[in-house]
């Protein structure tokens, strides 16, 4: 369960949010997923039925990261990855190409919003949409077959140590 | 030395070592070219747009013009002629971003991609690619030797080099 | 020539997404060994040798940094290649890796022309 967080207080540090989140997004999603992201308008109507999945993160900065993606476009997403059609999609397939989805774009904006930062990532977790929404940093994006949602939330980045790993 | 020249919306499949097959005019339209190196099998189709499910009436009547039906058309093709897939040279051009008949830039884009997820889908990898940019690019095939060469709006012919040679295990398939 | 390759990923998509890599990249891969985690990762090369390994870095119960660490003190192990493939493309991290033994990185996302690329440098460099 996400813990509570309060707005992200350094937005001087992530002026342009919305604008690094559908760059580095539409670099994963091109990349290793064959999909074209591009920026749009906020709207949250279809989140109750969204794949979302949390992504906890410490270290320098300390918080959780949310993905939602509108369920056809979870399996548009998970077929590319795959090598396969939507319809071949099987059991739980969808939702653990999302989970990896979730991984490497957190991970990829870890890497572009802190790039001195020494961080490490839990493992990310399937979420239920009630929740999705953090306050924080927010955006929405489109792909072809839907919306997608990315929200960071930081609890603190005081410059504390992370678990001594890196 | 003939010159196939093949379309836009077009494919064409060769084993004549004597020709070449050409594409010109490659704005945001994509140009996918197959080689076997053993059987000297090479097959280039050009298409415009990236998804059959736009018009299925117009993909049933050609389905060059689309990434999906055409690529399965073309694979279909080369394969039938005696290449086979794991000893491929795959190489694409095109995907600019320039302004269509749509009005539309990020056609050559999406051209790109879907050409990316359909190999991927079919189990291709890609050998070298000349994608994106904002010029036009004119392409051939020499079908003796597998070499191609693009040529981009105001510049001079150049080869396209493959970044990768099919590997020697497959040699004997 | 066939390879025996171990893959370590706590994502089972993303180790099928890299066995799908080595398939269509024409690798004749003889043994293709997986582990979730470093901890699985050494237990599963007990008894056998491998030519690469590919590893994450973020993993449960035993990460990647941990998993090179005890490569590079086990006298058989110390020599296979290993190829990171991590979220992570800070350049402290890159240099940790590398500085722990990792003969390649390569960050997610990546294309399968990128993985195949690394892999027969990796493996190039083996053979020369």
């Amino acid at each position: 369960m996400p813990e509570q967080l309060q707005p992200a207080p350094r937005t001087d540090e992530v002026a342009g949010f919305g604008a690094v989140v559908v760059r580095v997004a539409a670099q994963v999603l091109e990349t290793m997923f064959f999909e074209e992201a591009v920026a749009s308008a906020c709207e949250h109507a279809w989140l109750p039925t969204a794949v979302t999945v949390h992504v906890s993160f410490e270290g320098s900065h300390r918080g959780e990261f949310l993905l939602s993606v509108s369920p056809d476009t979870a399996r548009t997403v998970a077929a590319g990855f795959l090598g396969l059609e939507p319809e071949e999609l099987t059991g739980t397939q969808a939702s653990e190409v999302i989970l990896e989805l979730a991984n490497i774009l957190c991970g990829a904006l870890m890497s572009t919003l802190w790039p001195e930062s020494a961080l490490s990532l839990e493992t990310p977790e399937l979420a239920i949409a009630e929740h999705a929404f953090l306050g924080g940093m927010h955006c929405c994006f489109t792909l072809p077959d839907g919306m997608v949602a990315v929200s960071i939330g930081v609890s603190s980045g005081d410059g504390s140590s992370g678990d001594g790993s890196a | 030395m003939k010159s196939l020249v093949v379309g836009i919306s077009d494919c064409k499949v060769s084993n004549d070592l004597d020709s070449t097959l050409v594409t010109y005019a490659l704005g945001s339209c994509i140009a996918v070219v197959l080689y076997d190196p053993a059987t000297k099998v090479g097959g280039l189709l050009h298409y415009m747009l990236p998804e059959s499910a736009l018009d299925t009436q117009k993909a049933q009547q050609n389905p060059f013009m689309f990434a999906d039906t055409g690529i399965r058309a073309l694979l279909q093709a080369v394969t039938a002629s005696g290449a086979h897939p794991k000893r491929m040279v795959v190489r694409l051009a095109g995907g600019a971003a320039v302004l269509d008949t749509e009005g539309v830039f990020q056609i050559g884009k999406r051209n790109y991609l879907a050409a990316r997820k359909i190999l991927w889908k079919a189990g291709v990898l890609i050998s070298a690619e000349a994608v994106g940019g904002d010029v036009s690019r004119t392409i051939r095939l020499d079908l003796a030797t597998g070499r191609m060469w693009i040529r981009e709006a105001g510049a001079i012919e150049k080869e396209l080099m493959q970044h990768h040679s099919p590997r020697k295990a497959v040699e004997g398939v | 020539m066939p390879i025996s390759v171990m893959i370590v990923d706590d994502s089972a998509v993303m180790r099928g997404f890299i066995r799908r890599v080595l398939t269509l990249a024409g690798f004749e891969v003889s043994e293709c060994l997986e582990a979730s985690n470093g901890e699985e990762a050494l237990a599963g090369l007990e008894g056998h040798s491998v030519d690469v390994i590919l590893t994450d870095i973020n993993m449960p119960k035993m990460n990647g940094e941990e998993l090179l660490r005890r490569l590079e003190r086990d006298a058989r192990l110390r020599s296979v290649p290993t190829l990171v493939i991590s979220t992570d493309a800070t350049k402290a991290r890159i240099l940790k890796m590398l500085s722990l033994g990792a003969q390649g990185y390569i960050t997610k996302p990546f294309s399968p022309e990128a993985l195949r690329e690394e892999l027969e440098r990796v493996l190039g460099e083996k053979n020369a």
